[in-house]
């Protein structure tokens, strides 16, 4: 097992190194000359205004549970494809009924106004 | 030292070093960020374990689903989620230790129980065909159950989303009063927004 | 193989993949968009930088020009020389002109045809270095190199209340998986390491029983994987992690309602792109990368299966919304969001965010030559040679070379035209997206959302589905 996933470890490595490298580059020959409006938030010239943090839409919070509800769905199907012929028409159902469940889930995210992004 | 013993020291490290920062970080997005390095070695535990396909599910749904989940909500929370825990820290602590002992004491038990000479693994075990071919001819109902679980899921979402607290409906009732006042204020000179 | 050759092994592809794909496509890339961008505004694009060589040197490229030009001109005539002395050899009937037999004379033709377009190439580069006096561009593409250059002596600052460890992160979490998912892409077929300079023995058409290859086998991707390519979706799903905390951590408005939009939108098409590809697996029966390739290598492209070709389509729309590229480039719009979660990104840690999004334009690229063009297929091309269609065969006239449909290929040749196929059509996809890049305005963020949950989720299950009963009915 360990010999079979070395070379991944080796290119988790690899990666990790050029990303830092990067990084540390610019940290380390870049001039460092920071004024008080320097570091202040860009905001196109603006100064900021109001709270620091925006009340942000809680779509955005349903649309991250949809997500990891049919992630999941494709983690489980996955395994299923590749055998598909394996399993045959038993696997078809098997999986007709997993997704027709699925649907409805999608169809009632849907009617009730989750999938709505106007306003 | 072998060459999986070695991988099990590295992941395990990691994966200690994660769960404290996770309890440890004061800032929740760090603390989930300590959670990630603790999945990914947690990936790598499996591993260990030959359960490949496990491995990747562990990736792809607890590193790439759940913390993301998490990220959105800390996110959605702001600042808000920064503040400190409840003042009965000294009690939690008290708690978390006793529990800690308890399972300690039970994984301790467990190890002594276990025959030292490893099972011959089946073939196919832990990668993509065996775990499937199991799950879809012998697993067939909890399989089932799942898309069932995660119907709740949504309706239970859609629901938190979807009710207003005290606050919001005050907040609403406040902006409707404004909007009220500045119609009223800009008549004649300004046509009122229609919406 | 031993552990240590394993490694060594896996240290040069992890280089060539590193090299071709942060080295070379990204500033190309760069330099593509930037280009597109000059051209389509009508401004000088990325084409100042560069050097200029001494007034002498460019009198000696000018000296020089004509006397290119005369060599490849006199080469043109030692051709028609050669091939008037053929003539002659045809029809008089004589075995060799002056020594030299139709062989040799075939030989030199050909050597002069290299040689004078060597030579016609050279006097056109001498010519534009002298009209641009001495002012060597290379068409812009040092341009991406001086860019670099400059991110990397820039000031890297941060916003005084941003959070400097995670702000510090973002960038490494976004590139870091993007190349990782490079592991499991095969380049090309096995490559048999007793048998590379010459031509493999694989068993004839009909035959009874393969031939038993013996010896290392090396196969051309980082590692063989048995999830396959379920290691390229866990990887790549933490990238959106790297959106979402350079977005918070920054302490920007704009920031966090761009990181907000990018990690909500890559989430939403990350699952309409692992559910459009799923019948490729039913199709190809694996999870393996190479043996999806070898798949399609043996019976057909993925494209020219219906099912798979819809699947294509959904696969290259979500594709290009997971990368964050116009048109779907709403968390960057710089009319509304300034840069998005970008906006408080300096000197190379903007770069790396930059490098990770074309390395992941890179990858999916990648990913769709695989499941849909066969990978590192080249058609006609099997492990011993080519097998053009049709059966014939001629003899170059007053000689005894035979060619015909059978065209006999060493292995390491077989594998180097496979690794070029692959690269060929990771070009292709990624002209195809440079080409989109200018033609189509960008959506509104709510459409962007319907396309994904409404549109192509459903038309995925469905096609799923679909392929299921094709399958079952027709296989």
């Amino acid at each position: 097992m360990f010999e079979t996933y070395l070379p991944v470890f080796l290119m988790l490595g690899v990666a990790t190194l050029v990303a830092t490298l990067m990084f540390t580059l610019t940290s380390l020959l870049g001039p460092k000359k920071p004024t008080p409006e320097k570091m202040i938030p860009y905001e196109a010239g603006s100064n900021t205004t109001g709270a620091r943090h925006l009340r942000l839409s809680v779509k955005f919070y349903l649309t991250a549970i949809l997500f990891v509800v049919f992630d999941i769905e494709a983690v489980f199907l996955y395994p299923w494809a590749s055998l598909f012929r394996e399993l045959g028409w038993f696997g078809f159902l098997e999986m007709l009924l997993f997704l027709t469940i699925l649907g409805v889930t999608l169809v009632y995210a849907w009617k009730k106004g989750a999938l709505e992004w106007e306003k | 030292m072998s060459s999986s013993t070695l991988l099990f020291c590295v992941c395990a490290f990691f994966a200690l070093a994660g769960a404290v920062g996770t309890v440890s970080a004061r800032r929740p997005l760090r603390a989930a960020m300590a959670l990630l390095a603790h999945i990914v070695a947690l990936a790598g535990l499996y591993l260990t374990l030959h359960a490949q396909l496990l491995a990747a599910i562990q990736l792809l749904v607890y590193a790439g689903a759940i913390v993301v989940l998490f990220v959105f909500v800390i996110m959605l929370i702001g600042p808000a989620s920064e503040t400190s825990g409840s003042g009965r820290a000294g009690m939690v602590r008290m708690t978390s230790l006793v529990l800690m002992g308890m399972v300690t004491v039970t994984i301790a038990f467990a190890i002594v129980d276990t025959d030292p000479a490893a099972p011959r693994l089946p073939a196919g075990y832990g990668d993509v065909e065996g775990v499937g071919g199991a799950l879809y001819t012998q697993g067939l109902v909890p399989f089932e159950i799942i898309s069932i679980t995660l119907l709740v899921a949504i309706i239970g979402a859609v629901a938190v989303a979807r009710g207003k607290t005290a606050v919001e409906k005050q907040i609403e009732a406040k902006e409707k009063a404004r909007a009220e006042v500045e119609a009223r204020l800009g008549e004649g000179a300004a046509p009122a927004p229609a919406e | 193989m031993s552990t240590g050759a394993i490694l060594l092994a896996s240290a040069l592809k992890i280089l060539f993949i590193v090299l071709v794909v942060v080295g070379a496509f990204a500033p190309l890339l760069v330099w593509v968009d930037r280009r597109q961008s000059a051209m389509i505004q009508d401004r000088v694009g990325p084409h100042r930088a560069g050097f200029t060589l001494p007034k002498d040197v460019v009198k000696g490229f000018d000296a020089l020009r004509l006397p290119l030009l005369g060599g490849s001109l006199f080469a043109g005539l030692l051709i028609a020389v050669s091939f008037a002395g053929l003539f002659v050899m045809g029809f008089a009937g004589f075995e060799d002109l002056g020594g030299a037999t139709a062989k040799d004379l075939y030989r030199f033709a050909l050597a002069m045809l290299v040689f004078g377009l060597l030579l016609r190439a050279g006097y056109a580069v001498h010519s534009n270095i002298v009209e641009a006096g001495g002012k060597i561009t290379l068409f812009g593409v040092l341009h991406p190199a001086a860019d670099a250059m400059k991110m990397i002596w820039k000031e890297d600052f941060v916003p005084a209340r941003a959070d400097k460890l995670l702000h510090a992160l973002a960038p490494v979490i976004t590139l870091i998986p993007a190349l990782v998912s490079f592991a499991v892409i095969p380049f090309a077929d096995v490559l048999y390491l007793d048998y590379w300079d010459q031509v493999l023995p694989v068993a004839a058409e009909g035959a009874a029983e393969a031939v038993a290859l013996v010896g290392d086998a090396v196969p051309m991707q980082v590692a063989s994987l048995n999830v396959g390519i379920l290691f390229i979706f866990a990887v790549a799903g933490t990238g959106v992690i790297g959106a979402a905390i350079g977005g918070y951590a920054s302490d920007n408005k704009f920031s966090l309602m761009g990181g907000m939009r990018a990690a909500s939108q890559m989430v939403s098409y990350e699952v309409a792109l692992g559910l459009t590809i799923v019948p490729c697996f039913m199709m190809y029966d694996s999870l393996r990368l190479e043996d999806m390739a070898l798949w399609q290598a043996q019976n057909a492209w993925g494209i020219f299966l219906p099912p798979l070709t819809l699947a294509f389509l959904l696969y290259f729309t979500a594709a290009t919304a997971e990368t964050k590229r116009v048109p779907f480039d709403l968390p960057e719009g710089e009319s509304e969001l300034v840069g998005g979660y970008l906006t408080e990104y300096s000197g190379l840690k903007f770069g790396i965010f930059f490098t990770g999004e074309y390395v992941e334009m890179v990858a999916f690229s990648a990913l769709a030559a695989v499941l849909f063009f066969g990978g590192w297929d080249v058609p006609w091309l099997y492990a011993n040679g080519f097998d053009l269609p049709g059966t014939w065969a001629f003899t170059v006239p007053l000689t005894d070379w035979v060619v015909s449909d059978k065209i006999a290929v060493t292995h390491w040749v077989v594998i180097a035209l496979q690794v070029g196929s692959t690269l060929f059509k990771i070009i292709a996809f990624l002209f195809l997206q440079m080409m989109i890049r200018w033609s189509l305005p960008r959506f509104r963020y709510d459409q962007i959302m319907s396309l994904c949950w409404k549109g192509l989720l459903p038309i995925a299950l469905v096609n799923i589905l679909l392929t299921g009963i094709l399958i079952l009915l027709f296989d």
